[in-house]
């Protein structure tokens, strides 16, 4: 099975190291290829590397998630993005889903949750 | 005097001339032939005459005529012979004698005679010269007797009527039979009204009275009648019974009550009003049909109206609890003075008056003492009444504020504005209110609400005015304090939205490290420190979310998303979540929820349970129950959580679903409480248009239950 290549977008340092670290457990699995720290970077380096997988985090400086993901998608209709933020309110979640998100994820999370939302994204991202 | 003569007096003289000539000349013959005594016999003829008509003055005729006769005598006869001469004288003498015994017997019968005459001219005279007419008629019905009065009226003159019947002057012929009759019957008649005609052929009202005449034996033989022509009278007496008429017909038909009685107090009219309302009593005694007195009324009053005065009086009767308006005139009737009372009863209109009264009192003191300042507004816009909040508003006496114009107290930049609303209210415009800037006399500025309404009927109306300056200034205050308190708001709820990001954002790699480190090799010690990092990292996490949630609700962001919802799948899932507290504390938590499926918000559903079950945890000491149970009323579900805690007391239970209640606040009270969570409850209970209680006894535990309906 092929690894799943995966960039993080998160402006927060020990984020982006907790989320490398999580996906480190399934190193079979999951490949991280690179960090972005801000919505603008992203972009680029999803333009550039073409990952299979993002996780994006909302709340961030230059350019936020929100935005990221409607460029991206505007790139690419079939990414597959996963939106992380701690601001847990019905309205940002609805927001993502409809910028592009494939899947939400509430801060904080375990590494079990994490897991669990990167299967699902697949899983829907396939059908 | 003068009396009619049975012969003319010429006639007398001529008879008495010629008889007295004859004498001479056959004294003169008898001379002539010698012979020697003169017949004197025819001497008498004269004499006795003159006698009879002239009395003793024949005895002048019998000197004469012996004086005649004895110089025939001697002139004849000469040388007389002495016993012619004697016998001659004797003769002649004898003439005197006779003639004055004739003259003596004729004066003393004729003296006689002139006093009947002079009587019966008398009683003539009278009756000639009477105003009434007196007509003689005998049993017959014929008129013996006609005077000048009678042919006055009658047209008739006594030569026309005298000898005829007197049945062709009545207008009905039996009159005279009938009259007779009476008259016979009971020997007179008096004041007899009839009618009859006149030579005209009109008909004459006469009043006749009659007396029976009879003759020396007392046989009746006639009746002397004395009657006057009473037309004018009769005619006047119709008027008047007509005028009478009417004044009754008028008197009958008037709504007041209306009587007359006379000095002595007795009824002699009474109209139809007050027969209805006291019968027919008239002859009756009017203190004892209109009082039933025995006495005349005390406020009667007759006395005065007698002497004749007019009186008019009101009278309150206390009996009858009525008022009447009395007016009472001197009547004249034949001389006769009754008195007339017209009444009105006027207790409506004075129980009206008393209540325009009352009412006009009512509201001169609403007007008075209201705590509107009011003005009445002439049609020139002239202030004409105002009152004491008026008086105070305006900070002018109310003399003065009288005869000020109206628009003087309206600041001038709001006048015209206002001016033309009211005369749109006089116009009997659409009802609104008018704000404007009111000018005190110290030129003070108040801001009043004024309302005019024009009084109905009049050019005037009422100007009603409210100094709404000290509201105004409120007002703004509490704008002014409402927005800063929305901007407050606002800042509180970025705030908490940025603290609750901020505070879960550390949590975020609190929670995924530990994560993490599950799958690191740990000794067991490290195991348990994990796991209440863990734990704690979850509390935090709960709490900070239910700050989340209140922030929302306070933002009025909240909108249900509903849903089919499995109630018990939800609760399940809530005890699930709860259950590593549950266990650490030995608590038994029983379930008794149907499968019922509801409209609800399920994320909303869930919290109410997951915040009622953990408040329950939470109080509850270790070894106690907590029991979940639902049941299906039909159009709701009925919920109850019941725990063995601690309990609420009395004093506490109303306001434990206020935000931010804790029952303990001190050092000492249980943590992980904020005191949000049942608020939460409450208006997530009431968005789903349910309803919240709990009931609780101190120190064995509390109940908590709500309904919600089924369909939203």
């Amino acid at each position: 099975m092929q690894k799943k290549r995966v960039l993080i977008v998160e402006d927060a340092a020990y984020m982006r190291e907790m989320l490398a670290e999580m996906l480190e457990q399934e190193k079979d699995r999951y490949e991280v290829v690179d960090f972005a720290v801000n919505g603008k970077e992203a972009v680029e380096k999803y333009k550039e590397l073409k990952p299979d997988l993002v996780t994006m985090d909302l709340a961030m400086e230059v350019m936020d998630g929100i935005q990221a993901i409607v460029e991206i998608k505007k790139y690419d209709p079939n990414a597959l993005i996963i939106a992380i933020t701690a601001l847990g309110t019905p309205e940002q979640k609805n927001a993502a889903l409809d910028a592009g998100a494939g899947e939400y994820l509430w801060k904080p999370f375990s590494i079990k949750n994490l897991f669990d939302a990167l299967e699902r994204l697949q899983r829907n991202g396939k059908e | 005097m003068k009396y009619p003569e049975a012969i003319g007096m010429k006639k007398q003289i001529l008879i008495l001339s010629l008889a007295s000539l004859l004498c001479v000349i056959l004294a003169l013959y008898f001379a002539s032939r010698g012979t020697t005594i003169v017949y004197t016999h025819l001497f008498y003829i004269p004499i006795i005459l003159a006698g009879i008509w002239y009395k003793k003055k024949a005895v002048y005729l019998a000197l004469l005529l012996g004086a005649v006769y004895i110089f025939v005598t001697l002139f004849f006869i000469y040388p007389t012979p002495t016993e012619i001469l004697i016998a001659t004288l004797e003769r002649a003498v004898m003439f005197v004698v006779v003639a004055y015994a004739i003259g003596f017997v004729s004066d003393k019968w004729a003296k006689g005679e002139e006093n009947l005459k002079e009587t019966k001219e008398y009683l003539d005279n009278i009756i000639k010269s009477s105003a009434d007419a007196v007509v003689v008629v005998d049993t017959d019905g014929t008129v013996r007797s006609w005077n000048k009065a009678a042919e006055d009226y009658m047209g008739y003159t006594a030569d026309e009527v005298i000898g005829t019947a007197n049945k062709k002057f009545f207008a009905e012929p039996e009159e005279a039979e009938r009259i007779m009759e009476i008259v016979q019957r009971d020997g007179e008649l008096k004041n007899y009204r009839t009618i009859v005609l006149n030579k005209a052929n009109k008909p004459v009202h006469i009043s006749i009275s009659a007396a029976l005449l009879r003759d020396k034996n007392g046989v009746p033989i006639g009746t002397v009648r004395v009657s006057r022509d009473v037309t004018k009278e009769v005619e006047l007496e119709e008027k008047i019974k007509a005028e009478r008429d009417n004044l009754n017909l008028i008197l009958e038909s008037m709504a007041d009550g209306v009587y007359i009685v006379s000095k002595d107090y007795e009824v002699e009219f009474m109209n139809k009003v007050l027969i209805d309302v006291f019968g027919y009593h008239v002859g009756d005694v009017c203190h004892k049909v209109f009082h039933n007195r025995e006495d005349p009324c005390p406020q009667c009053k007759n006395t005065e109206v007698m002497k004749g005065e007019t009186v008019r009086w009101e009278w309150h009767s206390h009996r009858q609890n009525k008022t009447y308006d009395l007016v009472e005139t001197p009547l004249k009737n034949n001389g006769i003075i009754s008195k007339l009372t017209i009444f009105r009863d006027i207790s409506d209109r004075k129980r009206m008056e008393e209540e325009l009264r009352e009412a006009e009192e009512r509201y001169r003191i609403i007007f008075e003492h209201a705590l509107t300042a009011l003005c009445v507004l002439e049609e020139s816009g002239i202030i004409s009444l105002v009152n004491q909040e008026f008086a105070l508003l305006s900070d002018y006496s109310r003399e003065e504020i009288v005869g000020k114009k109206w628009g003087d107290f309206i600041a001038s930049e709001d006048r015209e504005r206002v001016l033309n609303y009211c005369a749109e209210r006089r116009a009997g415009g659409a009802p609104a209110s008018c704000l404007f800037r009111f000018v005190s006399s110290a030129g003070e500025i108040k801001q009043v609400n004024a309302w005019i309404e024009p009084i109905p009927g009049v050019n005037r109306c009422i100007a009603a005015l409210l100094d709404i300056t000290e509201l105004k200034r409120k007002e703004e205050e509490l704008r002014e304090t409402c927005e800063r308190l929305t901007e407050l708001d606002k800042m509180k709820r970025d705030f908490l939205n940025v603290a609750y990001h901020e505070m879960r954002s550390p949590l975020a790699p609190i929670v995924g490290y530990a994560s993490l480190l599950e799958s690191c090799e740990l000794p067991d010690k490290g195991r348990r420190y994990l796991a209440n990092i863990e734990q704690s990292a979850k509390e935090l996490d709960m709490m900070i979310n239910r700050m989340l949630q209140l922030a929302t609700i306070d933002g009025k962001k909240i909108v249900l998303v509903v849903e089919e919802v499995h109630l018990s799948e939800v609760v399940q899932e809530v005890v699930k979540g709860v259950e590593p507290a549950a266990k650490k504390k030995n608590l038994v938590i029983s379930m008794a929820v149907p499968e019922i499926e509801i409209q609800a918000d399920k994320e909303k559903t869930a919290a109410i349970f997951s915040n009622l079950i953990s408040n329950a945890i939470k109080y509850t000491e270790e070894g106690g129950k907590i029991g979940i149970s639902a049941e299906d009323t039909g159009e709701d579900i009925r919920v109850c959580i019941t725990d063995t805690g601690i309990g609420i007391s009395k004093e506490h239970l109303p306001k434990v679903f206020e935000r931010f209640y804790m029952v303990d606040t001190s050092l000492t009270r249980k943590p992980g409480s904020l005191g949000l969570g049942l608020s939460i409850v409450k208006e997530y209970v009431n968005l789903h248009g349910g309803k919240v209680w709990a009931t609780s006894e101190s120190g064995k535990g509390s109940k908590f239950f709500f309904i919600m309906p089924k369909r939203q």
